[in-house]
Order: structure tokens, then sequence, then C-alpha cells
């Protein structure tokens, strides 16, 4: 669907979309308080008459209102049981660029329709969607920057929603090596050149598998002349748990474990499609954790390719391990002025935080606050959790110079069943993060939609991080006197 | 307690001496204690590499002036010695000085009387121990020191600036002994026994049992103490110590289950001994009360106990039962094990309606998300007020209890959405914290207005007990919440 600026009014005779903030204007009030419709509800009212049109609410005009305002109308107009209509309109005049665009974005995102090949195929969305405006000049940027995201979103929805067979390690690679199209310089290390390299962490989660490790660069020069700021994402393209297998009881989610991956991918692409003035890169540690007769055991300890000794403890931690190898790859090769990682790391995460807000880690306090008003901005929001001293004491080994975790059932009291796990993986990642200004996400338990909504249904990719990351350079690597 | 005295410094002749010393002072201002040993003080600290790095100790045996021993402990840089330090090292102190019979500790190169205090607070805390069931220790095995002399300059008013901190140990030890009895031994009724000895702080107490928890329409805390054959208790002491009269009060809200064996929806064996410090939160109210009283702290303060058994039993409540709380509100019960928050419900009405508290801060022991969100090193801190929310943060770091803000919000909120009820009392392993304290907060009167009363909960449940000795903590009840509030209220709420 192509987004397009268009002055004036209502055309005849084309689905209208109208966001309302308020009271629903004349021709359609007295329908809407036939429904008994409430703009403040965020909800989505379809009327035939006076014409037909799609009164939906902005609830509480936060941002995550609005795009969940944009999607709910273009959903309302397109049944999934039915070709959409080839061109639909949403009036928004009277809301500033920004809100505006948020909408567009909404309606734009809820096109995403997963990439899985079916006999029966998948209806197609609207081909356009007009936007009704008082001047086109003004919208017209911050539409193109909505395009922009939304295809990053969409690229890391169709990576996620891709299942372990369709998308192994060796087809991801491939994937991220097609973006090349987009201007990204990509360098993609596979599974020799890695063991070569001595990334013991990276190789030791992936051997078990068919096809991988790899370890994938993507790099987006920008104009200005700056180091550069790294996503560092977790690639699992799915997590068996390994030796330590996960119990078959939803094991099938765990093809979204590749999300951090995705995300940092889609960002990439986001900001090479709107041209961003600053300098990026993402590194991504794409693997397969495996069970099989190359797979690493409890017990086993590794080299990873900073040089530390690592002891590994549950091989169903697996995320720490690759993304550790990421990041110091990253270091050495990138010099980032910054470091994110995303990563669908925990369980205990989930616990703590819930569907709603996905945790936020990190060494580097401005960072960690520019990361958590990204979220907020972009409604993918985030809580600050703490990497404590006990945490990290946590980690020590009897035989590495550290851990990976804490052993199931070692916790302190309450029969050691409570395990800090978010908590200790942060503080593993902290220790490869080096000096570098690092922020780590925690995106398990959002990564995917908790309920079923204008997005799709539940359980299907959010492409969570994809927004906030394109917010957060915009807002804090863009100024191109930042140096 | 240990037997804190203060005194002029003078050479002690036997027995074991504690110096705390900076980095700067090592190895020059070692001063009368080297002469006194002529000079085997110096080389000994030396030989023993000790450079007066926080937290680093040394022990010196026999080393001449007639002295057993010499434990040096050091303070690190005098510039980023603060209180927290000072206490560490009184801990310390009183953790290498336990198996002596005489003593002293010289506090001088800590600073002046205010630091000496808080060297002897800290060792008054660490020394604490509780062994009145152990009737087979062997005299040898057991700690010998029962006294303990500061040396400052300024001996007087030590005195007088530990006498506060002591009240405040008092009351940090009253926490730390309910928490520790035996569930069979602390029932609800004896625990609200024992509140009753604190009326000689000066404390009115007020008992309430069954017959006018049903009067007060306790449904749901009455709910939880169904199954038990230990009646539930309702404790309220109050602390009128401000000048003005007719302030409103600081309420105190502690969740007091004296075991919890989950009920009907029955924990797994495994580590449900530790389920006897499920009152700590009241335990702590207590205690919080207690010191309050004993240092006459300038403020109208109300503490409140809920005291119940949570058993499994044919009058147990039933998950699926409907309870009518004291506030109107029903709840269904999903699962039996989520009582805390049925206990607190009724208390935090009560407290509002009969007191329309200032402010109101209640402590549980309450999920063990929390833990698996925070570890133990942090209590979950949850807030409708970012002013309390911040004064509560900054009033934990000061004293060393660590509390970490978690997020409330309506999105949490739904998932207690009940099919029969006004609630549900769990809203799913997902957040599980978050959606307890959401639970609580729907009994926050006037809440989402501007009108709603400032409120504040702890999650205590990986703070409250603890499997290793810390500074100024030995292993077990940690009393954690006693010091902090106590430092929240004299920081902002007295006068």
């Amino acid at each position: 669907m192509r987004l397009r600026p268009r002055p004036g009014g209502a055309p005849e005779g084309r689905p209208l979309i109208l966001p309302l903030r308020g009271a629903a204007p004349p021709p359609f009030a007295e329908a809407a308080a036939a429904a008994g419709f409430d703009a403040a509800k965020g909800e989505a009212l379809r009327l035939f008459l006076p014409r037909e049109a799609v009164l939906v609410g902005c609830g509480d005009g936060s941002p995550a209102a609005l795009l969940r305002a944009g999607a709910a109308g273009l959903r309302a107009l397109w049944p999934q049981d039915r070709a959409a209509p080839e061109r639909v309109a949403m009036d928004v005049r009277g809301f500033a660029p920004a809100d505006a665009a948020l909408l567009a974005e909404g309606a734009l995102i809820a096109t995403w329709t997963p990439p899985v090949p079916r006999a029966e195929p998948w209806p197609s969305p609207p081909r356009r969607l007009d936007l009704l405006c008082g001047e086109e000049e003004a919208l017209r940027p911050a539409l193109e920057a909505a395009e922009a995201v939304a295809e990053g979103v969409r690229l890391a929805r169709d990576l996620v929603a891709l299942p372990g067979n369709l998308l192994p390690p060796r087809a991801f690679a491939d994937r991220l090596a097609a973006l090349e199209e987009a201007d990204l310089a990509v360098e993609v290390i596979g599974p020799k050149r890695l063991a070569r390299m001595g990334a013991g962490g990276l190789c030791a989660v992936g051997g078990a598998a068919t096809s991988g490790p790899y370890l994938v660069t993507l790099r987006w020069r920008g104009s200005i002349p700056a180091d550069p700021v790294v996503f560092v994402g977790k690639g699992i393209t799915f997590d068996t748990g390994g030796v330590c297998v996960k119990p078959a009881k939803g094991m099938e989610e765990m093809r979204a474990d590749m999300a951090g991956a995705a995300a940092a991918a889609g960002a990439m692409l986001a900001l090479a499609r709107r041209r961003s003035s600053a300098p990026a890169a993402a590194v991504l540690a794409i693997a397969e954790n495996a069970l099989g007769a190359a797979s690493c055991r409890p017990g086993d300890v590794l080299r990873m390719l900073d040089g530390r000794s690592v002891e590994v403890v549950d091989t169903d931690a697996e995320g720490r391990l690759v993304l550790a190898d990421a990041l110091a790859h990253a270091r050495r090769v990138l010099r980032p002025a910054a470091m994110v990682t995303l990563a669908t790391l925990t369980g205990s995460v989930v616990v703590a935080l819930g569907h709603h807000r996905a945790g936020l880690f990190g060494s580097d306090p401005p960072l960690m606050a520019a990361l958590a008003a990204a979220g907020e901005a972009t409604g993918e929001r985030l809580w600050p959790l703490p990497i404590g001293e006990r945490h990290r004491r946590d980690l020590e080994s009897d035989i590495a110079d550290l851990r990976h975790c804490v052993p199931a059932g070692k916790g302190e009291g309450w029969g050691g069943r409570f395990l800090p796990d978010a908590c200790h993986a942060a503080a593993f990642l902290r220790e490869f993060a080096g000096d570098v200004p690092w922020g780590h996400l925690d995106i398990a338990g959002v990564e995917s939609l908790a309920q079923a909504g204008p997005f799709g249904p539940k359980g299907m990719p959010s492409g969570f991080g994809v927004r906030l990351l394109d917010r957060l350079v915009a807002r804090h690597f863009e100024d191109p006197h930042r140096l | 307690m240990l037997d804190i005295s203060f005194a002029k410094p003078s050479l002690p002749s036997s027995g074991a001496l504690a110096l705390l010393l900076a980095e700067e002072d090592v190895p020059g201002a070692l001063g009368p204690w080297d002469e006194a040993t002529a000079g085997a003080l110096r080389r000994g600290l030396e030989a023993a590499a000790f450079t007066g790095k926080k937290g680093q100790t040394a022990t010196l045996l026999a080393p001449g002036g007639g002295l057993a021993k010499i434990v040096a402990i050091g303070l690190g840089p005098r510039a980023s010695l603060d209180a927290k330090g000072r206490e560490a090292a009184g801990g310390a102190a009183a953790a290498a000085l336990a198996k002596e019979e005489k003593a002293v500790l010289d506090a001088r190169l800590a600073g002046g009387a205010e630091a000496a205090a808080e060297v002897a607070l800290g060792a008054v805390l660490r020394h604490w121990r509780f062994d009145k069931y152990r009737t087979t220790e062997k005299p040898e095995d057991k700690p010998k020191l029962s006294a303990l002399p500061v040396l400052t300059e300024e001996a007087a008013k030590a005195k007088a600036a530990f006498a506060p901190r002591k009240a405040v140990a008092e009351g940090v030890f009253f926490t730390r002994e309910v928490v520790s009895e035996p569930p069979n031994v602390l029932t609800p009724a004896e625990f609200a026994e024992r509140c009753k000895g604190l009326e000689k702080l000066g404390l009115a107490v007020e008992v309430m049992g069954p017959k006018e928890l049903r009067k007060l329409g306790f449904g749901a805390m009455l709910g939880v103490a169904q199954g038990s054959a230990n009646e539930p208790r309702m404790v309220v002491l109050r602390w009128e110590g401000a000048k003005k009269k007719g302030a409103k009060p600081l309420c105190f809200i502690g969740k007091g289950v004296t075991f919890d064996t989950g009920g009907i929806s029955i924990k797994p064996a495994a580590g449900m001994e530790d389920m006897k410090w499920d009152m700590a939160g009241a335990g702590t109210v207590a205690g919080l009360m207690a010191a309050l009283a004993g240092r006459k702290a300038k403020v109208d303060a109300v503490g409140l106990l809920g005291l119940v058994e949570n058993m499994p039993s044919g009058t147990a409540q039933r998950p699926g039962d409907v309870v009518k709380t004291a506030s109107g509100q029903t709840v269904e019960v999903i699962n039996t094990d989520a009582e805390g928050r049925l206990v607190l419900a009724d208390v935090m009405h009560y407290a509002q309606d009969r007191f329309g508290p200032r402010l109101m801060v209640d402590l549980a022991t309450l999920t063990g998300a929390i833990i698996i969100a925070l570890g133990h090193e942090h209590a979950g801190l949850f807030s409708n007020n970012e002013e309390l929310a911040q004064q509560i943060v900054a009033a934990g770091e000061a004293v060393g209890e660590h509390c970490w803000r978690m997020p409330l919000g309506e999105e949490y909120d739904k998932k207690l959405k009940s099919d029969i009820a006004d609630m549900k009392n769990v809203g799913g392993r997902d957040g599980g914290a978050i959606t307890a304290a959401q639970f609580l907060q729907r009994f926050v009167q006037g809440r989402g207005t501007d009108k709603a009363t400032p409120w504040a909960h702890l999650d205590i449940a990986g703070t409250a007990w603890t499997t290793k000795d810390h500074a100024t903590v030995p292993k077990g009840a940690t009393a954690f919440g006693v010091r902090l509030l106590d430092r929240l209220v004299a920081e902002h709420y007295e006068g």
C-alpha cells in the first residue's frame, strides 16, 4: 500500500477512515450517537450511511493509541475474508504532521500478512491510502519517514513469522545479504571463519544445526563523520533449548527467537530507506540452537571471541553466548559510539514485566534515558531493570572466568525456585560490552502480539524495536554536532 | 543487644582490639597502638598486605602489649567514607570479635561522635543472633562478646548520638525476632500478644479478633483465615509524637501470614519452611513502630498488621470462592496462594476509612515474581505518587535497603478482570508482581483522581530473608524496611 497526501476533502465513492479525538462530525454524528461511539475508547465503528466510512477513536492520543487507531481504521475497511477496496482515504485534517504520520504508519503496518506461501493466498490490502490534508507539503516528509519505518517493520515481521524450516540460518543470512539492494553494506561471516576467529560462543550454540552459524554485519554510512551507533541482535532461528531441551508445550513459538536480529535489520532498512544522516550498523548473531551430536553440553567451557572463558550451565541460555561474541566483534571492528542489544533473551523478563513493556538494562544512563524516551514516543515502551552487584557475583564460576547463568533450583531461599535471570543475562552481556556506552532491550514477551487486534492475530510478530531504534537514531544520532 | 559504651581512648592491656583504618592511615597513623606493640602492628599489617581497602580485614595474633589480638578493618579512602561504610566497618568488627570475651573497638579514625555512633550501630546490628532454640550448642561455639566499648574522643556526644540509633536497632531486633520465630510458636494470636508488649514504649496497641473483623466486613481476610485452627488478628499500633495535634497520620500496613502453605492451592514441599517469614511485612511494620516510639519520633504514625495463617483444610477457602472485601468490592479467589493481597485489601481499606492518612505504605512478601524480576538486592517499589516514590528510593539508598521502582498501568489492571466478581485475585504468571500491585491499588481510596491517598507498596519477598551474612545483617531475617521507613519519616515527616 502506498501513501499519498491529498489536499482537500474526501473524494466521493471511496471508503473513508475518519480518526477522531472527540465527537463525530455532522454527517456521522447521528450514527455515532446511535452506536454509543466514544473516541476515547479507541474503538472503530464501520458505517455505510451516509457513505462508507470507519470512525475510529484516537483513545488517549498517545503515540501508541494513534498508531493503533490508524491500524484499526484500515482493518475495519478490510475484513480478512475479502480483498480490500483498491483505494481508500483517511482524513487527517486537524492532526499535526507527526500524528498524521503515526495514523498512516499504523494503517501501513496493519496491511501486513504472513509471508508463508498458502494455496489460498491472503486477501490483498488496498493499493493506495490517500491522506486528506490541508497542506500537502507539510505532510510529505513525515509520510515518507513513515513509509520507510513501516518497511523496516514489515521486514522484521516477515523474518520473525518465518518458521524454523523456512528460515534456517543460511536463509536468514541470504535474506540479509539481499539488503545490499537498499544501499546497506553487508558482510556475512560463515561458520569456518567464525571458528578461525575464535567465536566460541556463537560456534558452540550453532554447532549442531545443519546450517550456520553466521555473524552478519549491516552498515549504513550516513553522512555525518562519526562513529556508528551499533545494534546487536540475537538471531536464533529456532531454539530447541539444545541439550537442556525445552518442554514441548509452546515450543513452536521459538521460531521467534530471532526477533532481536530481525528488529535490528528492520531498523537498518528503515534508516537506509529514509537516507538517515547518522552512521549506523547492526551486528547479528545468527544460529539455530539445535539438538544433535554436536550440541554443546552443560558444563562445557567455551573460549569466547574476546578471549574469556565461559562455563555453560544451561544450554537454553544460548542467546547471551551468541550476543557476547557479537558485542566483542562489534567493539573490535566498528568502533561503536554506542551499542544496543536486542534479544528475546529470558522468560524472567516476561514474569517481571508481562507483555506490555520490554526490559531495559544498560551501563550508560544517558543512553538508557534516550532509549526509554524513544520507547515512549513510539509506544514501544520499556521499563528499566537493575544490574546489581549480586547479579554479577552470581555469575562467578569455579572453573572459568564466568558462567553465563545460575543453575535452575539454585536461587536463594524459596526452594531456589526464583532466579532473576533477566538481570543475570544483562550482567553477563555487560562484561562483553566493555566501556562502550551500552543499552540492552530484553524483548521476550513483546516480540509477538499479546492479543489479537488490528495489527494481527495473537502470537503474530509485532516488529517491536524497529520503530524505537529508528526514533532513537532520529533524536540522538542525526545531530551533526554531536561530536 | 550487644552492650555498647563509649570511652575516651586508653590503651587496653588485654583482650582484643579492633582498629578501623582508612587507606590514608596505613601505615602513617598507627600512632599509639604501634608504640604499644613495639612496632609489631606496623610489621604485621605489612606482612598481611593490609592497605585499608574497604572491607579488608587482617587479624594479628599476640601482637604484644598484652593484647590477644588486633583486628584491622579497612575503611577505604577517607573521602568516600559514608555512614553506610562506617556501619559496615562496625559490622565487620562485631563479626571478627564475636568469640572474644573482652574487646574494644577503636573508632577514632572513622570520624567524630556521629561516626562512632554509626560504627556502634553497625556492630549491634551484626552481632544480633537468634539462638533461643539451640539447647545443645557447646559453649565454645557460642559467641562470647557481650559488651563492646567504642573508643572515641567525644564519648558523651557519641552516647547521645547513639541513643536514637539504638532505638531503631531495638525495632530491627523486634522484627528479626518475630520473623525468625517458627510458625508453631508465632501464631497470629502470639504475634498480637508480642505487639501488646510494645505498649511499654508508649504505643497504643489494639488487637481485634474474628468477631470484630466480621463486624468490620473483612470478608477477604477472613476467607484466608478460615482454613486455620489459629484465629486471625488485626493489630493497630498507634504512635502520637507530632507536636501539632490532629494532623493526618502516616499509615504503615504489613502482611502478616504467620505461615503460608498456599492453602488448597498448596505450594511445593521444597522450601516451604521459608514460608514462616511470610509475615515479614507485618513484622517490619511492628518493628518500625517500635523504632519510632523508642526514639520518640515527632510524628503521628499508625501501624496496621493483618495476621492470619493460610492452611488447607476442610474449612479452607476454595479456588472459585467469591469473597466480599471491607470496601464492598468482590473478589473471585482463583488461587488461594495469592492470599497476601486479600489480607492487605481489607486492612488498607480500614486504615484509610479510620485514619484518613497523609500517606500509606504497605509491606509484603507478596510474590515470587518480584524475585524473578529483581533478585534479592532490591525490593520492588510500586507507587501512585512520584514524590513519595522518590523519597522511599532515597531513604533506601541512605540505609542500604535498596528499592527498585516497578510500573503500574491500566494494561496490567485489565488482567484482573473476572467473569463473576469485581476482580480476580491473580492476573497470571506474566507480570505477576505488577498485577499483584494493581490488585492492591484497587483498594486505594480516590484512585485515579488527584485525591487518591498517596500510596506505596513494597514487595519484599526477595529481601526479607537472606541465606548469607552481610555487613550489618547476619544470615536470616533482615528486617528490611525498618531502617528505610524510619529514615523516610525522619527525613520528611517529622516536626
